[in-house]
């Protein structure tokens, strides 16, 4: 019997690469990669320079070690705890009845139909300042933890009907129990595939306040990164190194995740007893 | 898929590419996307971006826009500025107002003989009239309070003159009423027009104008706008003085983003920029062969701009009501790598109140360097380091830029007089004078919190104050205090500034364009302009409470500009500033408005200096006579 | 009955959301350190008049009027409800004053909802097809192609993408116009055919960067739908193949996406911001992001309230209809 899925072990080799470029290596940084004029600017690749420097004269690898911090920050916390909220929440609203599911799903709904990108922008304004990573992703929070509510909210809604559960119900497991053995191993792996789409869309909207010049720009982010090389024309410019890796960089990131995803997916169909093909 | 939607799918694919091919037919046939001929369109960027109220053209609604053409190329004014001489000119105007008594308050003015409406009519004291009735009388426009302070009386000697009466002492009525930066609100507006419309809902679209274009189209959605010449172009202010106008149409149009406009560039699709950044330029220089920035060779840049960029301080808080806190930040704040930061080294460094523009360079910068080399502290300490120039040209050459003068005169012309040493030990010694510790690397208030500095800076709508902003944070983070940069839209940025709650922020508070810059320095300094910090602040936004700064701007407010005391004063002015020194004042600013010069001869560039390269200005109406089509294409 | 009682709660909820949206909507951007009046008098002011502290009140007084801001909040939210909807007036532009929001509306909205409607459906419908594809077909090497490039794709920050586009095929290889113009009168060849070939750029960035996430979540519906025991008993059954991916998968695998695809429809009114930055594309996008920046309330409400209503309206359709297609659902 196969344990193993190739995809979970690339998926999880190239995030453990992001966990080394990203959590441990920036506490080995000779300098703050943030500060501007360090080094001559636009220096190619070289031993001392791994990625080459910046038109600020930083140097790119440790700048990309210092935002790849940041944006997993960002982009797992949001992703955690949106996807938390919204499966509890959803599940809270699909399995009891009354009160309690009109106030989740009208809460939910607000969420959704108020466009975010304004809201952003106002809260930007507003918030703009030291802290504002943390505030960032709490707004991001806020907007999207009512998807994977809703979502769940209708998956458990169909799952109340379906055979297992009537069986454990008749066999008199309790609410727990069934919620615990039967359903949420049922629904773990689209909180899987949400959870990795939450983490991508969290960095993307991230970056994308930070094209439009509203996140925090002093601190280093995949997204601030683009922005600054946007801003010294480096895509024309032909600056690859500056542009690129944080490009890469995001990609490389949902790629690993996704793997990670659809591999835990895969192992759990199987222990259930579909084979994964 | 049946075979019917087969079908459907194949006749689609087919028109699409039909449409795909006829229309870059059309886009070849050298004419512009609205249908004029490429060769006799003057193709300008449109500097606000998109205007969303396109037709709305009454120009004294407050949500008129004018840098769309309406105020460079439809509307002229009374009085206008030459930046090239630094003086004034009479546009409409037949001569400059003539005072009629020593307290300046009634005056003379005489309209140009010959000029006409875009519709034919003449140009009298009728629509002067009538204009400045119809303002006064309409409260809902915003410059209805602004004319009101300054009219008294008026009365109409004849069609062509007119004795205006002011309600206070105007030694400077062409600056009041006419252009002397950027632009004037003064508009006059044609009688047989506006008589019959309620002035506060009247749209006025299409526009009939004084100037020597007439709005001929305009994009719906705000993108483009087209101006036509007039047939009738000798009888307006720029043909009478300057003769025929080159092109035939002026288009103005926003392409968006930089890499977008630096596309247009490339593709000879934008005649005139609005300005871009240096690395921007480098790639325009080395893809179009066509492209020229204001000198043709190193700085590439015009230093003309009329605001000087640096760093206010919201003097009313601690610890900025310490002139030697100020003078320590100064001195912590290295000016080379600022400038190196912030737009690679092209730029002037200005340590005056006034920017370092050409004409104020030489009336000012130039004759007071020696005093700011001899100026020291009473501790005896010279701040000043005169060799800036020579040093930043060093670093320069040592980076390959080539075209670098040799002669110290000649560096100092380029790159200023020189700024304040960078010598973090003095700044040290200062700020543990007043109390302040420093430990661990980091500085604390002298009450024991760490020390804090938040910058305001632009969002992206104003690059070199943006950069340098980051450049200096950079800076004084080296130096030991928590400085960071807050981005804000303009709204904010500007209402933050006048309410005057913020703590540090790249603003511009030294601007002019001539010699006699006694309003702008009025404004920003003058203690009488001071409200309580959460309410805006009508000028003086630094809440710069200073008799002697205040006294000098008195002195100086009855003499008119030519007055032989006006200059010393000001210069009086400018050796208090640097003791007080109330903000710090760094660099002039640097445009390289690119021009493409495939398809015009005469845009204005450093070798032909007719005028500074400020199309955005109203004045670029005068362009228009030395702009022509090329002669060999 | 039963189905009666959901309706009228239903449609209950979607007032409530509405006016709920719209609330939060009307009060955030008054917290805001900007104000209209503020934001216009700096523009008025920079024009190079400077005006006596007297003067600069009074001006203050004319525009705090004219933008309708007097009286107390409470008077405002309530004069902004019973004008809006009694009237359909969203007032005049406070930063474009005086022309009215409904006209700067008008112009805008046709464009946004041309192109993303067209561009959102598209990338809804390709992508769809490719997860089909590949989630019931995993083992055709084509269909895992489509699925790779759609992994690689679809992390791609949008304006990059965006970016690339216009660098290959505005810049290196000018196939499309740089200048976004429309040429000849609305119902005319000419017109539509310009509005096309003007619109392909923005279009096929929305579409590139959209598919791949139908892409992936319709893999992974379709592959656990066809693990299903009703499509092994429809294969012992002997149903081709082809039936059984469209009448047993596809159908099942298609709600869910119908439903996410009705709330994208909200994103709509965000995503088109950057596209139009960009592509230099009328819209609504660049005159909200304007509006916040200069604290343009009216214009401000107005494209919010008309994008609050038209995602909740589509949400309120897809909950109505969603019994038809899944009866299990109808007791709720």
């Amino acid at each position: 019997m196969r344990r193993t899925s190739p995809r979970l072990t690339v998926g999880l080799t190239i995030f453990a690469a992001f966990i080394i470029l990203g959590v441990i290596l920036p506490f080995f940084s000779p300098e703050d990669p943030r500060s501007w004029i360090r080094h001559p600017r636009n220096l190619p690749p070289s031993a001392e320079h791994l990625l080459g420097t910046t038109n600020l004269g930083q140097d790119t690898f440790w700048l990309l070690s210092y935002a790849t911090q940041n944006s997993l920050f960002i982009g797992l916390f949001v992703a955690f705890f949106a996807t938390l909220i919204g499966v509890f929440a959803g599940l809270a609203a699909g399995f009891l009845d009354g009160i309690p599911d009109r106030v989740i799903t009208l809460l939910a709904d607000v969420f959704i139909v108020v466009p975010s990108l304004p809201i952003l922008i106002l809260m930007s304004s507003l918030l703009q300042g030291r802290a504002s990573l943390v505030l960032i992703s709490i707004i991001l929070i806020l907007f999207n933890w009512p998807w994977p509510a809703r979502q769940m909210r209708s998956i458990a809604l169909s799952m109340r009907e379906r055979q297992f559960v009537n069986t454990a119900r008749f066999s008199g497991s309790s609410t727990l129990q069934i919620l615990s053995e039967e359903i949420l191993p049922h629904i773990f792996s689209w909180s899987m595939a949400n959870f990795v789409n939450t983490v991508l869309v969290a960095i993307a909207t991230e970056s994308g306040l930070a094209v439009i010049g509203l996140s925090s720009l002093e601190e280093a982010t995949l997204g601030t990164t683009i922005y600054w090389a946007l801003q010294h024309q480096a895509l024309l410019g032909r600056r690859w190194w500056w542009i690129g890796s944080p490009v890469v960089a995001i990609i490389l990131l949902f790629i690993a995740l996704f793997l990670i995803s659809t591999g835990i997916s895969s192992l759990s169909a199987e222990r259930r007893g579909h084979g994964d093909a | 898929m049946t075979q019917k939607n087969r079908k459907a799918l194949l006749s689609i694919v087919v028109l699409v590419a039909v449409v795909l091919f006829s229309t870059a037919l059309v886009t070849a046939q050298e004419q512009t996307e609205v249908g004029t001929p490429r060769a006799t369109t003057l193709i300008v960027d449109q500097l606000d971006g998109r205007i969303d109220n396109p037709t709305q053209t009454n120009p004294y609604q407050a949500g008129t826009r004018f840098n769309q053409g309406l105020h460079q190329l439809a509307y002229s004014n009374m009085w206008e500025i030459n930046t090239a001489t630094g003086e004034q000119f009479p546009g409409l105007a037949a001569e400059m107002p003539e005072a009629l008594n020593d307290d300046y308050t009634s005056f003379r003015i005489s309209l140009r003989d010959g000029l006409r409406w875009s519709d034919g009519e003449p140009i009298t004291t009728a629509d002067m009239a009538f204009t400045i009735d119809m303002v006064l009388a309409t409260p809902e426009f915003p410059y209805s309070g602004f004319l009101s302070q300054v009219v008294d009386s008026y009365e109409v000697v004849d069609d062509l003159t007119m004795i205006l009466n002011t309600k206070r002492s105007e030694p400077r009525l062409g600056y009041t009423l006419g252009v002397h930066i950027w632009g004037d609100s003064f508009r006059l507006v044609p009688k047989h027009i506006w008589e019959n419309e309620d002035p506060a809902t009247f749209q006025n679209y299409p526009p009939v104008v004084s100037g020597p274009y007439t709005l001929a189209d305009v994009d719906p959605n705000g993108n483009w706008f087209l101006y036509d010449k007039r047939a009738d172009w000798e009888h307006t202010d720029v043909g009478q003085i300057f003769g025929e106008p080159g092109p035939e149409h002026v288009l103005f149009r926003f392409y968006g983003t930089e890499e977008r406009r630096i596309i247009a560039g490339i593709q000879n699709q934008l005649d005139i920029f609005t300005d871009i950044s240096p690395e921007a330029w480098d790639i325009l220089r080395d893809a179009n062969p066509n492209a020229r920035a204001w000198h043709e060779n190193f700085p590439w840049a015009n230093f003309d701009d009329p605001c000087e960029r640096g760093i206010v301080f919201s003097n009313s808080q601690e610890p900025w009501d310490n002139q030697n806190v100020r003078w320590a930040m100064a001195l912590a704040t290295d000016i080379k790598s600022v400038g190196l930061a912030t737009f690679a080294g092209i730029l002037r460094v200005s340590p005056l109140a006034v920017p370092p523009v050409q004409v104020i360079h030489d009336a000012f910068h130039k004759p007071m360097r020696e005093w700011m080399t001899e100026f020291a502290f009473d501790d005896g300490y010279q701040p000043f380091d005169p060799n800036y120039a020579v040093d930043i040209a060093a670093i320069l050459a040592e980076q390959g830029v080539e075209g670098l003068p040799d002669s110290e005169e000649a560096l100092v012309d380029l790159f200023g007089v020189g700024w304040w040493k960078h010598d973090p030990d003095k700044a040290t010694e200062m700020l543990q004078a007043e109390g302040f510790t420093l430990d661990n690397g980091a500085w604390h208030k002298p009450d024991g919190s760490p020390w804090q500095i938040t910058i305001n800076s632009p969002s992206n709508f104003e690059v070199q104050s943006q950069r340098l902003a980051f450049a200096v944070a950079d800076n004084w983070r080296e130096f030991g205090i928590d400085a960071a940069v807050q981005q804000m839209d303009s709204g904010t940025f500007w209402s933050q500034y006048s309410r005057g709650e913020f703590d540090a922020g790249s603003y511009w508070p030294g601007c002019g364009a001539l010699p006699d810059s006694w309003d702008l320095l009025d404004a920003f300094w003058h203690k009488r302009h001071i409200v309580p910090i959460g309410q805006p602040a009508p000028g003086n936004a630094m809440r710069y409470d200073s008799d002697a700064l205040s006294g000098i701007l008195d002195q100086i407010a009855p003499l008119p500009s030519d007055h032989p005391d006006t200059i010393p004063l000001l210069t009086e002015f400018e050796k208090q500033f640097v003791v007080e020194r109330p903000w710090l004042p760094m660099f002039g600013t640097s445009k390289f408005v690119p021009v493409i010069t495939t398809y015009w001869d005469g845009l204005p560039t450093a070798d032909y200096f007719y005028e500074g390269p400020w199309w955005w200005w109203s004045l670029f109406k005068y362009h228009m006579p030395f702009i022509q089509p090329k002669s060999d294409g | 009955m039963q189905f009666a009682k959901f309706v009228i709660t239903r449609i209950i909820a979607y007032v409530l959301v509405i006016w709920i949206g719209i609330t939060v909507v009307f009060f955030v951007p008054r917290f805001m350190p900007s104000d209209p009046v503020e934001s216009m008098l700096g523009r008025i002011m920079t024009r190079g008049n400077y005006m006596e502290a007297e003067q600069v009140e009074a001006m203050r007084a004319t525009l705090t009027q004219a933008f309708g801001l007097e009286g107390t909040l409470a008077e405002q939210y309530f004069g902004f409800f019973h004008r809006t909807f009694l009237t359909r007036d969203f007032g005049p532009s406070l930063s474009l004053f005086p022309t009215p929001v409904n006209e700067v509306i008008g112009r805008a909205l046709p464009w946004t909802l041309g192109l993303l409607l067209s561009s959102t459906v598209i990338a809804w419908i390709v992508g769809n097809a490719i997860g089909l594809l590949a989630g019931y077909r995993s083992r055709w090497l084509s269909s895992r192609a489509l699925e790779v490039i759609a992994i690689f794709v679809y992390p791609i920050p949008y304006y990059i993408t965006a970016l690339i586009l216009i660098i290959l095929f505005i810049h290196i290889n000018p196939i499309f116009p740089l200048f976004f113009s429309i040429r000849g009168d609305p119902p005319s060849l000419e017109f539509i055919s310009s509005v096309i070939y003007n619109s392909i750029l923005p279009a096929a960035s929305i579409v590139i960067v959209g598919f791949g996430w139908w892409v992936l979540s319709m893999k992974a519906l379709s592959s656990s739908i066809s693990e299903e025991d009703f499509v092994y008993f429809a294969k012992l059954k002997g149903a081709g193949e082809g039936r059984i991916m469209t009448a047993y998968v596809l159908r099942n695998a298609i709600l869910p996406q119908v439903t996410v695809l009705a709330l994208q429809i909200g994103t709509i009114f965000n995503g088109a911001l950057i596209t139009e930055i960009l592509f230099g594309y009328p819209g609504l996008g660049t005159i909200t992001y304007n509006a916040v920046l200069q604290a343009d309330y009216n214009l401000l409400m107005g494209t919010i309230s008309i994008s609050i209503i038209a995602v909740a309206s589509s949400t309120l359709i897809i909950d109505l209809l969603y019994p038809f297609f899944d009866p299990r659902i109808r007791q709720r």
